[in-house]
C-alpha cells in the first residue's frame, strides 16, 4: 500500500530508461495510479541495462526497471500503429499526466507532442523530460548521463582538482531530472485545480543539474573567479581519509570546539593550540594531516561515526552498498519495503525517499512483467472482450 | 494572463543554508509568499547572509549581510522577518503567524525544534492543516536522528563513494576498478533534498486540496541519498556486489570517458554507445581505418584497450576546443559534451536561447549590480514562473509581517525593536575577512580568475 497523498491522480508513464520512470515511480509512491506503457515486443530500455538479478540478462531481471517500476501496472501498445493509437487515446481520456521522455523529434513522430495530446484531452499536463529541454542549438543532440553531466557544468567540479573531471554516480542526472519532473508536475496539477486545464511541463535535465551551481555560478558573475574541483592540498578534513576498515570523512564543521575533534580523534599532539583555528589548520595542514591519518587508523569507520555524532561533530563515513542494506538507521525507520516479483523472488528494496508519519505504507507491487496488465487494464478498463484482446495480441498491437 | 500556480499560499522558511532555502526560493518563483525567518543576531544568522560569499568583486561592501551571491541566489523573491526565537514573545509571535500560513519549512536538528517548543506536533496544534517539512541529516526517527550533518560528509556517508572514484594501477600495470572513495561534491546532498522537498510539498498541498489533511514530512537527506541508488543496492541484494568504482569508463560502452581539449582544464565528453556511434567517432577524427583494428572490433575488445584507445582520441581532442570536439560529434551523431566552467555555463548558447538566467535588480543601497540568476529545469505552457525579485534585506517585512498581518501594535513592534528582536542590522556582527583571489587560486579553493569579467558575460 502506498501513500495516499496522490490517489485518485491516474498517469501514463510512457517514459523509458531512467529519468520518467524516476519521475512516475515518485508520484506512484506518493499514491497515484500509474501504468507504464512499453512497447510490445522490445518494452522500456531499462529492461536491456545492468546489473540484472543473478547476472542473467534477462528483460524481466534488469536490476534498475524493478527498482524504478514498483507500484506500477504495465501494458503494452504500440503508438504509431492505428489500433495502438486507439488504445492510447481511449486511456488518455481518463488520465491526469502523461510523462514522456522521448528525444523532441522522436516524441512530435510518436504523436505524442502537446498540441495532439491536449486536443484529447484538454485537462491533461503532459511532462516532456530531455536532457536538455525542448528547444535551443542542443535541444536534438545525442546525449547521455555523463554528456549531460558534463554540459550542466556540475562534472566540472566533480573529482580531484589535479585530475580529470569524474562522472556521477549511476546516472544521476536523470535521478535529478525526475525528481523535478515529479515537483512540476504537481505544480501543473496544481494550477490546474483553479484554471480546470492542463498544460505542458518541459523538462531539461541539465537546467535541472545547473540549479546545483549556486555557489560557482555567482562567484564568476560577482567577482570573476572559476571555482574547480577539491584541492588536494589541506590536512584533510571534510575529504574522504582512510580508517582501518575504511573511509571516513573527518570534519571541523559544526558549533564544537576543535578541542572536541582532536580529543574524539584521540592524537595528543592535535590539541597543539596551534591547530585550534581554520587559518591555523591551513597554514600547519601538512603536519595536522599526518596526526589526523595516525589518529584514523586507531578507528573502524562506526564507531568514529557514532562516537562523532555523540558529541555533536558531522563526520561522515564511506559505505558500501552492503553496508547501506544492512545499515540500523535505514532499518529503524523502515526504509526497506518487501517486494516479491514473480520471476527474481522476494527482496528489500529500497523504499521511499521521505518519511511521512501518518502514512500507512505496507508493502510495494513488484514492476510489472512486460504487458502484465494488458487483459486487466484493456478488459476491466476500456472493456475489451477477451475475443478482442486475442486479436489485438495476434496484431502485435499488445 | 497567466498567473503564478502558489499565488495564495503563505510559506513560513525557518530554514539555513542550502537545501531547504533553495527549495523556498523555487516555491518562491512559483508565486509563493515566502517569509524568511531571520535573526538579528550574528552569531545565529543563515550562514549564507554572513560567511559563505562570493561578495561583490571580493569585497564586503557596508551592508555584506545582504551582497553573499549564494545568499541572494537562494533567497530571492522571499521576504524577510527577524525574531530571536530564544524569547517566549517570539515564539508567540511565530506561532500566531503558523496559523495564517500553509507550509513551514525547517532544517534545525530534532532537539532543536522541541526545545523551541516549534516541533511538528505543537505547531499542528495552531493550524491543523499544516504542511511542514523537517530536513535534517538522518531524520526524525530512528538511532542516529540527533545527528548533525553537512553534505561534503552526509554525501559518502549515503553511498555515493561506493559507486564513484577514479580507477588505479593494478598488479599487471592496467587500470582497474579503484579502492579510494570520490565524491560529487557541490553539496549533492542538499539538491536532491529541495528537489525531493519540492516534490513531497506538492504531494501534500495536492492532497490538502481534496481532504483538508495536512501532512509532516520527514526529509533525512541520508535516506534521499540512498534512494537514488538504489540500483547499487539491488545489485548487493541480489549478486553481492558493494562498490563500483571506474573512473568515467561505463560498464558496457566504450569508449567513455572525459578527453583534454585546448586550453587550461579543458575537457568533454564522449559516449560511443554502439557500433554506429563508434564508426561515426573514427570517421569524425579522420581515422576511419580505426574502425578496422581488431583491438577496437567490438565493445568488449574497447574496453579491454580502452586505454590505448583513449589516448588516440586524446590525441585528437587535445588541439580542439571542447566545444569544437562537441559540435564535430553532435554532427555526426555521436554523444559528446563540453565539460563547462560556471563561467562557460553563464555564456552557453542553449542557456542563453532558453532564457535560463533571469536579471535581478537590488535596490541601489544593496551595492549589487543588476546580474543573471539561475532559473529553474522546467518550464509551464500556461502558469507562470519566474524570479519574483532580489533576496530580502534583513528584517524589510517586520512591518508588513507583524503590523499588517498580525496586527501587531506600534508600540510593541517599538518595544520589539529596543531589545533586538526585529531590526535591519546584525546585533553583533562584523565583516567577514576577504582572501585575495591570489591567494584563493593558490590555495586550491578557485582556479583562475578574470579581472574583466563583465565583459566576457552577456549584457543583462
Amino acid at each position: 500500500m502506498p501513500a495516499g497523498l496522490l490517489s485518485g491522480i491516474r498517469v501514463l508513464d510512457l517514459g523509458s530508461g531512467i529519468s520518467g520512470p524516476w519521475c512516475a515511480k515518485i508520484l506512484a509512491d506518493y499514491g497515484a495510479e500509474v501504468i507504464k506503457v512499453e512497447h510490445p515486443g522490445s518494452g522500456d530500455d531499462a529492461r536491456r541495462i545492468g546489473p540484472f538479478a543473478a547476472d542473467d540478462p534477462n528483460p524481466e531481471k534488469s536490476l534498475t526497471f524493478l527498482y524504478l517500476n514498483t507500484n506500477k501496472k504495465g501494458i503494452t501498445l504500440d503508438p504509431s500503429t492505428p489500433t495502438g493509437r486507439k488504445l492510447l487515446n481511449q486511456l488518455l481520456a481518463d488520465a491526469d499526466v502523461l510523462v514522456e521522455n522521448y528525444p523532441p523529434a522522436q516524441s512530435k513522430e510518436l504523436g505524442l507532442d502537446y498540441d495532439t495530446l491536449s486536443a484529447i484531452n484538454p485537462q491533461l499536463v503532459v511532462t516532456s523530460i530531455t536532457p536538455f529541454g525542448q528547444t535551443g542549438p542542443y535541444r536534438d543532440y545525442q546525449a547521455t548521463d555523463i554528456v549531460t553531466y558534463a554540459l550542466s557544468g556540475l562534472m566540472y567540479h566533480s573529482g580531484d582538482s589535479d585530475k580529470e573531471p569524474l562522472r556521477n554516480v549511476l546516472d544521476q542526472s536523470f535521478y535529478v531530472a525526475g525528481a523535478n519532473a515529479a515537483a512540476a508536475t504537481q505544480v501543473a496539477l496544481f494550477a490546474r485545480l483553479t484554471s480546470g486545464e492542463g498544460q505542458y511541463v518541459d523538462v531539461s535535465a541539465s537546467e535541472c543539474l545547473g540549479g546545483h551551481l549556486v555557489q560557482p555560478l555567482p562567484y564568476y558573475n560577482y567577482m570573476g573567479a572559476i571555482k574547480g574541483r577539491r584541492p588536494v592540498r589541506g590536512a584533510g578534513f571534510d575529504e574522504l581519509m582512510p580508517a582501518r576498515d575504511g573511509y571516513v570523512a573527518p570534519s571541523v564543521q559544526g558549533s564544537q570546539p576543535w578541542s572536541t575533534v582532536a580529543g574524539l580523534i584521540g592524537v595528543p599532539e592535535m590539541l597543539d593550540e596551534k591547530f585550534s583555528t581554520g587559518a591555523g589548520r591551513i597554514a600547519n595542514g601538512e603536519e595536522l594531516k599526518e596526526l589526523l591519518i595516525k589518529g584514523l587508523s586507531q578507528w573502524d569507520r562506526m564507531p568514529l561515526f557514532l562516537a562523532s555524532g555523540e558529541q555533536r561533530l558531522v563526520f561522515g563515513m564511506a559505505q558500501d552498498a552492503g553496508d547501506l542494506v544492512n545499515c540500523p538507521h535505514l532499518q529503524a525507520r523502515d526504509f526497506f519495503v518487501e517486494v516479491n516479483h514473480p520471476v527474481v523472488g522476494s527482496a528489500q528494496y529500497p523504499g521511499m525517499a521521505v518519511r511521512l508519519p501518518g502514512e500507512t505504507i505496507t508493502d510495494s507491487q513488484p514492476a510489472p512483467l512486460l504487458g502484465q496488465h494488458n487483459s486487466e487494464v484493456y478488459g476491466q478498463q476500456l472493456g475489451y472482450s477477451p475475443e478482442n484482446l486475442v486479436a489485438l495480441r495476434n496484431n502485435n498491437v499488445i | 494572463m497567466p498567473s503564478a500556480p502558489l499565488k495564495n499560499i503563505r510559506v513560513l522558511d525557518l530554514s539555513r543554508v542550502f537545501a531547504m532555502p533553495f527549495a523556498g526560493a523555487n516555491l518562491a518563483d512559483l508565486g509563493a509568499e515566502v517569509i524568511k525567518i531571520d535573526t538579528c543576531q550574528a552569531q545565529f544568522m543563515d550562514t549564507t547572509r554572513t560567511i559563505t560569499g562570493p561578495f561583490p568583486d571580493n569585497q564586503p561592501g557596508e551592508l555584506w549581510w545582504e551582497q553573499g551571491g549564494t545568499f541572494q541566489n537562494l533567497n530571492r523573491g522571499k521576504r524577510s522577518l527577524t525574531l530571536d526565537l530564544r524569547s517566549d514573545e517570539a515564539k508567540a509571535i511565530l506561532k500566531d503567524l503558523v496559523r495564517v500560513s500553509d507550509v513551514v519549512l525547517e532544517n534545525f536538528t530534532p532537539r532543536v525544534m522541541a526545545r523551541f517548543g516549534l516541533d511538528f506536533k505543537s505547531l499542528r496544534a495552531e493550524k491543523p492543516d499544516l504542511i511542514m517539512v523537517s530536513n535534517t541529516g538522518y531524520g526524525h526517527s530512528g538511532p542516529w536522528s540527533n545527528f548533525g550533518a553537512m553534505a561534503s560528509a552526509l554525501e559518502p556517508t549515503h553511498g555515493t563513494g561506493a559507486f564513484m572514484g577514479y580507477m588505479e594501477a593494478g598488479p599487471d600495470g592496467r587500470l582497474t576498478e579503484g579502492q579510494v572513495p570520490n565524491k560529487m561534491g557541490n553539496s549533492y546532498s542538499d539538491f536532491l533534498a529541495s528537489w525531493t522537498a519540492l516534490g513531497a510539498l506538492m504531494a501534500a498541498l495536492l492532497r490538502r486540496a481534496r481532504t483538508g489533511e495536512g501532512q509532516w514530512i520527514d526529509l533525512a537527506m541520508y535516506q534521499t541519498g540512498t534512494s537514488v541508488i538504489g540500483t547499487g543496492l539491488l545489485d548487493f541484494t541480489f549478486n553481492g556486489r558493494r562498490t563500483l568504482r571506474i573512473g568515467n569508463r561505463h560498464p558496457v560502452w566504450s569508449p567513455h570517458g572525459v578527453y583534454p581539449c585546448q586550453g587550461h582544464d579543458q575537457w568533454a565528453a564522449i559516449a560511443v554507445r554502439n557500433q554506429d556511434d563508434w564508426l561515426a567517432l573514427c570517421q569524425t577524427m579522420g581515422n576511419p581505418m580505426l574502425a578496422a583494428d581488431a583491438r577496437f572490433a567490438d565493445p568488449i575488445d574497447r574496453r579491454q584497450h580502452q586505454e590505448e584507445l583513449d589516448e588516440i582520441i586524446a590525441a585528437w581532442t587535445s588541439v580542439r576546443t571542447s566545444y569544437q570536439v562537441t559540435t564535430l560529434l553532435q554532427e555526426a551523431g555521436v554523444p559528446a559534451g563540453a565539460v563547462l566552467t560556471a563561467k562557460q555555463v553563464l555564456t552557453d548558447p542553449q542557456h542563453l536561447e532558453r532564457g535560463y538566467f533571469e536579471t535581478v535588480h537590488n535596490p541601489p543601497e544593496v551595492g549589487l549590480r543588476p546580474k543573471g540568476y539561475v532559473g529553474r529545469g522546467w518550464k509551464f505552457s500556461k502558469s507562470e514562473a519566474s524570479i519574483k525579485g532580489p533576496a530580502p534585506q534583513l528584517g524589510e517585512a517586520n512591518d508588513y509581517v507583524l503590523g499588517e498581518i498580525l496586527g501587531i501594535e506600534p508600540a510593541r513592534l517599538l518595544a520589539l525593536a529596543a531589545d533586538w528582536t526585529i531590526g535591519n542590522t546584525p546585533e553583533g556582527g562584523k565583516a567577514p575577512g576577504s582572501v585575495p583571489l591570489d591567494e584563493q587560486v593558490e590555495l586550491g579553493s578557485i582556479t583562475a580568475y578574470d579581472t574583466n569579467y563583465l565583459a566576457e558575460l552577456p549584457q543583462v
